[in-house]
This record gives structure tokens, sequence and C-alpha cells, in this order.
């Protein structure tokens, strides 16, 4: 079963705002080769290779979402992204954002969407953003009285009102990150899309960018993508999660499931009166970590039950308990489980079915 | 329409902002392209005390001749002060990403990209040109009728024109082809070839030469169709000219255009 | 304290690392390089033409002693003498080191600085004459009919002289120029001025013969422009070698403008030496 179908059984909803299928991009890449020598042979031929950014995603997004898209460096989310804001053109399959062909770069479609990317700069550099802010009143065609109410409402859920007087250049990346914000939606996109915005900003920063994104959301229904590694990001914001890695998709559905779904065990913390064996351990299930009178073990999940009234009926028990591995653990794995050349491992494959 | 005008408002308003701000900055590019400019013309002082004229019989004796300079030193300094700074920074700005930034606008992408930044320091070369202008043609010969007075804005706007669809090439290229420090010494080369007048290119290898840069990469209309009708008469060769230079300057924009066109149809974004 | 720097010697060791990592980082830029050396000598074919047009005109197949093909010819070999001469960057890399502070590390490292600089400068030439000399070597076989040829050996050595003297020369004025920093923070409208004066007095744009014909002063003094220029260290930097290849200066003229041009280069020396003794005092007594 091929990995990248999306296992989360989609709604009876019929008119989804963003549709993709098998969307696919490669790129010919030419090695530099090093040395006096690689360079002097560079010269007359190149070696080429092909890059597979995406391989085949499809999936569908519906109005109001907000759909987070993760996966670890080179997995080909921001590719991704690029390709449904219309900056490039795929190899091969089709998307469709909004009822447009985001390639073909209409300004109709250009006029309802906004993308901010972490990182990178969209405000003119040498302007203050409130300039920027003007500019993008002008390049958007927003009624001014609607445009002016917006972007009050705006700077003040940030709190920036001090800082769009000052030329960009001059802001933290915290700072410049929250006027970026607020510069994207001033025209009241349908759909916004965001490419790991809170990469290298401090804890602070991303909280407030947290709540500002939830509030805006609901307030204004925006369908809403978000490419991250932060697991922070997607637990505060979204539900609905799709794991991208080696340019496919790997799992399609809620955050609680993939715990579910990727774990086959938990985590159970056991308080001895008396420290029992090493052996005795052991057979309960796999020990992860020994403090004295405290252990924690890994215990499958079927055993569990089992296990638990082994060990309380043999021993004295000060305490229990049971966790989730943690989700960050469950990502990791994830990460790792899809292998070099990206065909999922039998065990995932497995545990995906 | 009248958006793009705002747009190319609000824009100007930015520079002569920044270019207000760093006073000190400005009054030193501006005096650097008037220290060159002023040894230029000394040079061509020098030359005149030896010849009366560049080119037996083509026309341009003194004064014709620094109609001509002024006629280039106007003309350049529009393109240097309203193009070139933006399409200077254009490969940084595809190196870091600013070229997704524009392409996600619902506004052209050629006019946010070559109209963002203007250098308004390059203009003090042009308003040097504008009195040499005005007094070589002061000095000339025969007067220039009014019907010249007419074409000249024209052509010179159609010299700027021509010279604005090779930055946009220049600009396609860069997109195509990433950081290429050769790409604007192209510049250089090309419109060097047009400092002079094109009569210079004479002979067996000079015929041919001046025909391919008249009517294949049309550099040498740029000054020397507008210096020629304000300051020598025009004969029926000249007149087609005129014509060839007003279809060149429409062509060649059009045809930069659709290479840029083509150019971020094809565009692949840095890698992320 | 003074942390003057003390000569130690020639770093020899530095040079091949340098030279390796110049010629590397040159043939990186595959396409720059293989197109951008030829196309420095395309301005040449315009000045050709210009010339033409201007001695078709001219009443005269001679022009402050030059006919045409000596122009051309003239012209292509201040390509060769800027090759030399030109330092790009010097001044302005110096200036700026003194600025950021990062000159400290020379200050109290057992390198002299300038020397230092020196050898970076040899090498870097070294590594550019490699790649360029291909080029070079064919624009003047397709250009030799223009060329009084062959010129005798004394010429010759002459030459050769007086090219690595105006190396020289052109590493000390610009390193004079950079040390200024240590005195004044903003050192580019200095190294403006001096670009300015170089292009113009030192034969680049122009033979200096040109200028002969302008008498300066009164009459008592027949004095011309072009013998105040050549009173200047500019012209060793362009004119110079060029006038010796052909044949400008003959005899005892040619001797005294070689001595001239050592004893320029020999100033330039103290001067910069002076200067970035006193510099590098000055700038150790803030405490940098």
């Amino acid at each position: 079963m091929p990995a990248s179908a999306p296992l989360h059984a989609r709604g009876e909803s019929s008119n989804p705002v963003i549709r993709v299928a098998g969307l696919t991009k490669h790129y010919r890449v030419f090695d530099k080769r090093e040395g006096i020598g690689g360079s002097l042979r560079g010269l007359f031929r190149r070696q080429a290779r092909t890059v597979e950014a995406l391989r085949g995603v499809s999936l569908e997004v519906d109005p109001g979402e907000f759909v987070a898209v993760l996966g670890p460096n080179g997995a080909g989310k921001t590719t991704f992204l690029k390709l449904l804001s219309g900056i490039i053109t795929p190899t091969s399959g089709t998307a469709s954002v909004l009822g447009h062909v985001p390639w073909q770069r209409h300004d109709d479609f250009r006029r309802r969407f906004a993308l901010v990317m972490g990182q990178r700069n969209q405000l003119w550099w040498d302007l203050p953003a409130a300039e920027s802010f003007r500019l993008h009143e002008v390049i958007y065609r927003v009624d001014p009285a609607r445009f002016a109410r917006t972007r009050d409402e705006l700077v003040e859920l940030l709190g920036v009102a001090k800082l769009i007087h000052q030329p960009v250049r001059e802001l933290s990346l915290g700072e410049r990150m929250k006027l970026e914000l607020v510069a994207a939606l001033l025209h009241e996109p349908e759909v916004l899309f965001l490419d790991e915005p809170t990469i290298g900003l401090d804890v602070v920063a991303q909280h407030a960018i947290h709540s500002f994104l939830r509030q805006v959301q609901q307030e204004r229904g925006t369908t809403v993508l978000l490419t991250t590694h932060y697991m922070k990001d997607v637990a505060a914001l979204c539900r609905r999660v799709v794991v991208i890695t080696h340019g496919r998709i790997l799992y399609d559905g809620t955050l609680a499931e993939i715990v579910d779904r990727f774990t086959t065990h938990k985590i159970v913390t056991l308080d001895f009166e008396t420290p029992p064996s090493d052996a005795a351990v052991a057979a309960w299930g796999f020990p992860c970590e020994r403090r004295g009178p405290q252990v924690r073990l890994r215990i499958d999940r079927d055993r569990i039950a089992g296990a638990l009234s082994e060990i309380l009926a043999g021993e004295s028990v000060i305490d229990v308990t049971v966790e989730d591995v943690p989700l960050e653990d469950v990502i990791a794995g994830l990460f790792r489980s899809a292998g070099d050349d990206g065909e999922p491992t039998a065990a995932l494959q497995e545990a995906v079915r | 329409m009248m958006r793009y005008l705002r747009i190319f408002a609000t824009f100007f308003q930015a520079s002569l902002v920044r270019d207000m701000t760093f006073r000190l900055n400005f009054l030193l590019e501006a005096t650097t392209s008037l220290g060159w400019m002023a040894m230029n013309l000394a040079f061509y002082l020098l030359v005149f005390s030896y010849t009366p004229e560049i080119g037996r019989d083509s026309g341009w004796t003194k004064e014709p001749f620094f109609v001509f300079v002024g006629t280039g030193l106007v003309i350049n300094a529009i393109v240097q002060a309203f193009f070139m700074p933006s399409v200077e920074e254009f490969a940084e700005m595809v190196r870091t990403g600013g070229l997704d930034t524009a392409l996600v606008k619902p506004v052209d992408a050629q006019f946010l990209l070559s109209l963002h930044r203007f250098k308004f320091s390059a203009l003090a070369n042009g308003l040097v040109g504008v009195v040499l202008i005005g007094w070589a043609v002061g000095r000339l010969e025969t007067p220039p009728p009014p019907v010249a007075w007419l074409l000249y804005p024209l052509l010179v706007g159609c010299g700027v024109a021509i010279l604005y669809a090779f930055i946009t090439a220049l600009a396609a290229a860069t997109i195509l082809m990433g950081r290429n420090q050769s790409l604007y010494d192209f510049w250089f080369y090309i419109t060097n070839f047009s400092r002079y007048p094109a009569e210079i290119y004479a002979g067996p290898w000079g015929g041919p030469l001046r025909m391919i840069c008249t009517f294949v990469i049309p550099i040498l209309l740029v000054v020397n169709v507008p210096a020629h009708t304000l300051a020598l008469p025009l004969s029926g060769g000249d007149r087609r000219l005129i014509l060839v230079t007003l279809a060149a300057a429409a062509a060649a924009v059009g045809l930069s255009r659709l290479a840029f066109q083509a150019a971020i149809a094809k565009y692949r974004s840095a890698s992320s | 304290m003074t942390a003057v720097a003390r000569s130690g010697g020639w770093p020899f060791h530095g040079w091949t690392t340098m030279l390796s990592i110049c010629v590397a980082d040159r043939l990186a830029h595959r396409g720059d390089f293989a197109l951008g050396t030829l196309m420095r000598f395309l301005p040449i074919v315009t000045q050709i033409f210009l010339w033409t047009a201007v001695f078709s005109a001219a009443g005269s197949t001679s022009i402050a002693g030059y006919s045409r093909n000596d122009f051309v010819a003239y012209y292509l070999l201040t390509m060769v003498a800027r090759s030399f001469s030109s330092m790009p960057g010097l001044a302005s890399g110096i200036a700026r080191s003194v600025r950021d502070g990062s000159v400290k590390k020379y200050l109290v490292q057992p390198v002299d600085y300038v020397g230092f600089l020196l050898a970076a400068r040899v090498a870097h030439k070294l590594v550019y004459f490699a790649v360029a000399a291909a080029p070079f070597a064919l624009v003047f076989f397709l250009c030799r009919s223009f060329f009084p040829w062959p010129p005798e050996p004394p010429v010759v050595a002459a030459y050769l002289a007086s090219l690595v003297m105006s190396f020289l020369l052109g590493f000390l004025l610009e390193a004079t120029l950079g040390m200024l920093g240590f005195w004044f923070l903003e050192v580019s409208s200095l190294i403006f001025v001096y670009m300015l004066a170089q292009f113009l007095l030192s034969g680049h744009m122009f033979p200096i013969d040109m200028l002969d014909g302008i008498a300066v002063g009164s009459a008592g003094w027949s004095l011309s422009l072009g013998d105040i220029v050549r009173l200047l260290p500019f012209q060793y930097t362009a004119y110079f070698p060029c006038a010796i290849w052909l044949g400008k200066l003959r005899g005892a003229d040619l001797a005294v403008g070689l001595a001239m041009e050592a004893a320029w280069v020999v100033a330039a020396a103290v001067a910069c030496r002076f200067a970035f003794l006193r510099g590098t005092r000055r700038y150790s007594g803030y405490g940098g």
C-alpha cells in the first residue's frame, strides 16, 4: 500500500480548498568538483544528478483547516509550499488552490493567499514596516478603510505598534517575524502558507506567534498550511498533521493517532519499597532507567495489564505511572525509520497498515 | 494602471528618503561620477586639438560631437538612476529568495524587480549632459529645425528603452544562471561600443560590425540616432534609421519581456 | 606600549598555500575567467576604430609623434603595464582593516605587515599571469601588425625592468595611501582623488606626449604640460613602460628615466614604512 495514501478518513465536505494529486518535483543538480583538477574538468563536462525533492504527494485540505506539515530538513516541505504558492512549477502531478492552478500565477489567485517564510524577508528592507504595509495596501488593492482597521487590529494583537515606524533592518528576528505576519494578513487572505515561521525565535516570541495564529485562524476561518520541524508548533496549533519524509507523505491524520499508530508500547514508571533484582525487571519489560527504588520500563501495550498485575501482586509498590511515549520520540522515530532510500521500512509499513 | 503608478510613486518616495538620509554618500557618488565625466571631457578636448573631426566627412566635428556626448550622458543617467540600481541587487535578491517574494504578489514581477530602487545621485551627470547639449547646440553651424526638437525626446526615450531591454535580458539570464559576474561585465562591454559615434566603425571590419550593432544588437542606435537628429542634417537614410530605431525599441522591449517571462517560468528557487 | 611589527624575513612559507588557494578560487569561477580575460580586450577594438577615425580627418599621419598603429600598440601595452601596477582593493583594504581593527593581529605577530601584503600581491599577480598569459598572447599575436617589431635587447631589458618597478611603485603608492587610514577615518575620498589623478595623468587614457604641445607658464619658461606631468610618479604606472617599448625614450633619456623610476620606488618605500611606523604608534596609543 503506498505510503502516500492518506490514512485519515476524509470528511464528506465537498469542496476542498486545496487539492493535490501526485505532485512531483525533480531537480537536476550539477556537482562542484574539488581541487584544481576537478575545477579544470568542470570546465568541460559537469556531473549531473537528479534530486527528487517531492515524489507523488497527494492530499486535500478543507476550508478553515489548520494543517501542520511535519518533516525533517530536506524532506520536501518547503518545496511543497513553493509549488502550492506558484513559485515553482512541478515535474508532474496537479494541484489546485482556491480553484486556481498555482503556477499559472493569476493575479486573482495571488490576491487571495499569503506566504510567510521563516528567516526570509518579505518586507522591503529599507522601509519602515508602516511603509511596507502601505505598499501592500496598494499592491493588493485593499479598501483603505478596511485596511486601516485590519492593520490596527493585527498590530494590536501582536503588540508591535511601537515598531512599525522603525526601519525593518534595525529590528530583531522575532520582531521582524511578527511584522511579516501582520503584513501577510493585511489583505485578509483565505489561505495562509507558513514555512517554518518560528525557526530561530526565542520561546517568548514563539508563544506570542502561536496564540496570534490560533486567534486569527479561529476568528477569520483562514485555511492554514504550516510547515515546521518543531513539535511545539504542531502541538500548539493543529489537530491534523501530515508527516513528509524524503519527498513522500508518511502519515496524514491527527496528532493523537500518531502515538497510537506508531508505538507498540507504553512507558511504565514504578516506585518500589525494596528495589527488585535486575533479572526480575528484565522479565517484565525493557528497562530504560533505574534510580535506586525507581524503575522505568517499556512494556508492550498488549502485555501491560498482565505485567502490572504480576508486579503488583509480587512486589510492594508505592507508586505506578503509565504514560505514552513522548511525541517527539515518536516523530523522531518516524523520521528515522523512513530509511535512506525514502522507502518505508517493513516495520513501518506494518504499523501504517 | 493607476495601481502601478501608485506603487512606483511609493518606491520613488522611499528611495528619495533613503538617498537624503545618507546625504554624504549621495554627494560622494555624485562627485565621483562628475569627476570621471570631467576627465573624459578633457580627453575629448585634447583629441579635438589634433583633429577637426572624428571620422572624415562624418559630420562629427567638435560641437556635434559634444551633442553626442551630452546625449549619452543624459541617456545613461536615466538608466543608471532608475533601472540599474534595482538590477544590480538582482543577483543577490535571487540568491536570498527575494524573487520568491515577488512572484507571490499580484503584481507583474518584471515591474517589481526592475523598478523598486532608484539612485538619484546618478542624475548629476545627466544635468551636466543637458548643459553640454545646450552649449553645443548654440554653437552648431546649422541649428536644428523644430521637428528635430520634437523627435529628440522621443528618440532619447527609445535609447533608454533599448538599454532597458538589455537590462531585462541580463536579469533573465541571472535568474537562469545564478550569480555570474561576467554578465555585468557584459553590460560594460556592450555599452562601451556606443561611447563614440557609430560612424567610426568603417572599413572591411568596421562596416559589418556597425551593421550588426545597429540591426541585430541595436546598441549603436541608442545615442547615435537622437544625437544625429539634433546636431546634424538628416539624409534619407537617416530618416529611415529613425523609423528603425522606433521599431527596434519596441521589438527589444517586447523580446526581452518574453525572455524574462520564460526565465521565471523555469525558475527553480533556492533549495531549502 | 607600542606593538610595532618587526620584519622577520620573507614569509615564504605562506606563499604556496596562498598560490594554490588563488588558483583554485579563479578556476572555481570557470565561466567568469574563461570569458572575462578575453573580454577585457574588447574596448581595444573600439579604440582602434576611434583612432582610425581621428586620423582620417587629422590631416597628418602622426599625432604627438604617434602613428595610428602606434596608438593601438600603445593602448595594448598600457593593458600590460596596468596588469603589473594596478592594485585593486589594496588601499581600501588596508583602510578597512584599520577601521575594523583586524590590523591588530598583524601588529602583534612576528610578521611584517607590509611585507605580508606585498607577498600576497606577488602571489596574486603570478596566478593572474599564469591564467591570463594565454588570452594576452592571443590578442598580441592577432595585433602584431600594429607593433614596431622586433625591439632590440637593451630595450627589452629596460622594458622588463620598468615593469617590475612599476609593480613596486603601484604597490607602495597605494599601500601608503591605505596607511592614511591610521589618521583619517574616511579614506575613500582620498582614494577616489588618487584614482582620478592616476587615470588622467598616468597615460592610461592617452599618451602623455599628447600634452607636449600645451605650453605652461610665460615665454621664458618653455615648459609643456607634458613635462610637468612627467615629473609625477603616475606616469610610471602606465605610460613609461609603453614609451620604452615604442622607442620614445633612447640612450641617456632612457637611463635617466629608469633612474627616476627607481628613485620614486625608494621614496615611496620610505614613505610607506614611515607612515606605517608612525601610524601604528598612533594607533596603539589609543589602546585598540
